[in-house]
């Protein structure tokens, strides 16, 4: 059986304690490699920590110049790291790089910032608009960050990309019925597309915010099979079914039944209700 | 149905947050402990108990600062009873001294002395936490509930005055259900609350609705989103009611701020700057 082994490092990272994440992100990664993963990944914004605060302004540079040092760390296996990035406007993203043998081998730039009640990413991040997916050795891989994986699109998309994989990295805080809701959403996607999840989210508590923790890896069958600490650091291995989603598929015939039609639809819905806004 | 209260399994999670947070604060500011005005009532006593449990009993302690005449003599009994159950320092001082001294200084003032002197208080006790938490370098931990920063029930600098408000998003249904959960003494948890400012004084007959009605509106209006009227539709309770409440919140947002800066440059502070309370 097809199987990828992914170790997801649960951290309680500290908004703007760029050396002290990194310190954390290298002892997770010395114990990723004693457990011969294939693949690593962090929280979002994992470098800089997230915590919605002007201190994302201040710390970008140090940010890239430790994710530089992170990268020349991994070799062994495929990692996928949440940090801030900058373009050559000066512009900010909410991004996650994957990094094979200490180089940069793709990038993905979170499509859905956030803005309601306590986020505001869109004060500091411009938002990305490419859904890319990696291949890492025979098997393809989508990433998402958080609020991504709340919207049913950008998965699906990367789903009909041929994903074997999504990788959803998140830094959601603890609030009444946050579990239940991820739960829900991971569960929901992976039954939409018929492909399995993995969910690695920041821990810790930082001015007053806790973070959810509860890590997870959902089974294309939409399955919970395994569960990170709730609210306190963890690192959790899992060994994801890569074969489960094409037996599914021989008989729940869902995906390839997508119409164009609907899609259209949907586009021209979509037009409808951004005109009914101006 | 509404989720006021909390369902029996949320309990050991929102204790845990809260935990967290308290432990977060003292450990990444390098404090001492942590120090709580302590009265007896169920939230001072909820609050001392959860930072016992999150930095340890050795760190915390408890300021009992009852007025001779008006605190009633078993609310400093449940408190220091609470104390030595928890096995953490606590001291006893009445403010009535200080209380004299102002009055005394204050006598020829024109105005609303005794309106005055009732806020001062909470303040003297704030005085009194502040003095403590310098000299030992402590963290005063604020001991507020959601429905009184909602309702702007509290002292602004007395009993509001505080680093951290760690019950600050419970509404005091929800207190009631964790100081149980957390095993607060019986005694404690069924008293009628009360801010103590006055003899027989009690927060519902003061505010002029029970916590049960309070709470439930207040749920409506801040978690659910509801207008005043819909509120008023959905509890069965007069919109009249609801709309005194609603008013209430609006009225008090000064309380939950931090005072107004009136803006000249392009960065202020209160208003263009957003810095979280962090440290690394």
């Amino acid at each position: 059986m097809k199987k990828l082994k992914v170790f997801l490092a649960q951290l309680s990272t500290k908004l703007g304690d760029v050396k002290g994440n990194e310190e954390k992100i290298l002892e997770a990664l010395e114990l990723a490699k004693k457990e011969r993963v294939s693949l690593f990944v962090t929280p979002e914004l994992s470098t800089l920590g997230y915590g919605s605060g002007d201190i994302y302004l201040d710390k970008v540079n140090e940010n890239l110049e430790s994710l530089e040092r992170i990268k020349a760390k991994i070799d062994d296996f495929y990692s996928i790291i949440g940090y801030v990035e900058k373009d050559s406007h000066g512009f900010f993203y909410n991004s996650a790089c994957l990094i094979s043998k200490k180089n940069i081998v793709g990038n993905y730039r979170k499509v859905q910032l956030v803005n309601y009640r306590l986020f505001d990413e869109k004060r500091y991040f411009k938002r990305g608009s490419k859904l890319p997916v990696f291949d890492i050795g025979n098997v393809k891989i989508g990433i998402l960050i958080c609020e991504d994986l709340w919207f049913p699109e950008p998965s699906r998309v990367m789903a009909l990309k041929g994903a074997d994989l999504i990788v959803v990295l998140g830094a959601s805080p603890f609030e009444r019925f946050k579990k239940e809701i991820w739960e829900n959403f991971l569960i929901q996607r992976a039954r939409d597309n018929i492909i399995p999840f993995v969910f690695c989210n920041q821990a810790g508590c930082q001015d007053g915010v806790t973070y959810l923790g509860y890590s997870m890896y959902v089974s294309a069958g939409g399955k919970i099979l395994k569960t990170g600490k709730l609210l306190e650091e963890d690192y959790i291995t899992v060994e994801v079914d890569l074969e489960e989603s094409k037996r599914l598929r021989r008989r729940d015939t869902r995906l390839r039944e997508l119409r164009r039609e609907i899609l259209e639809e949907l586009i021209k819905a979509y037009e409808e209700m951004e005109d009914d806004r101006t | 149905m509404i989720e006021l209260e909390f369902k029996k399994e949320e309990l050991p999670l929102v204790k845990k947050a809260i935990c967290n947070s308290i432990r977060e604060r003292i450990e990444k500011f390098n404090f001492n402990g942590a120090v709580i005005n302590l009265s007896g009532g169920v939230d001072s006593s909820l609050v001392t108990k959860l930072t016992a449990v999150a930095i340890g009993n050795e760190r915390t302690y408890a300021l009992i600062l009852p007025e001779e005449g008006i605190t009633p003599k078993e609310d400093v009994e449940d408190a220091i009873k609470l104390c030595k159950e928890l096995n953490i320092s606590y001291e006893v001082i009445s403010i009535n001294d200080p209380l004299k001294a102002f009055e005394s200084s204050l006598r020829n003032l024109k105005g609303d002395i005794e309106w005055g002197i009732t806020n001062l208080k909470p303040r003297v006790r704030m005085i009194y936490a502040y003095f403590y938490a310098n000299a030992k370098k402590l963290l005063v931990v604020g001991t507020s509930n959601k429905t009184e920063l909602l309702l702007g029930y509290g002292t602004k600098y007395g009993d509001l005055a505080a680093d951290i408000y760690p019950i600050g998003d419970l509404y005091k249904t929800q207190v009631w259900q964790l100081a149980e959960y957390v095993s607060i003494p019986t005694d404690i948890v069924k008293k009628k609350p009360s801010a103590g400012l006055w003899k027989g004084q009690t927060d519902e007959e003061e505010i002029g609705y029970t916590y049960y009605q309070i709470d439930r509106v207040l749920f409506c209006l801040v978690e659910l989103e509801l207008s005043v009227r819909e509120t008023s539709d959905f509890l069965n309770i007069s919109e009249y009611a609801v709309n005194d409440l609603y008013e209430r919140i609006v009225k008090n947002e000064h309380k939950r701020r931090t005072p107004t800066i009136t803006k000249i440059s392009r960065m202020c502070l209160d208003k263009d700057w957003k810095y979280p309370v962090e440290r690394f």
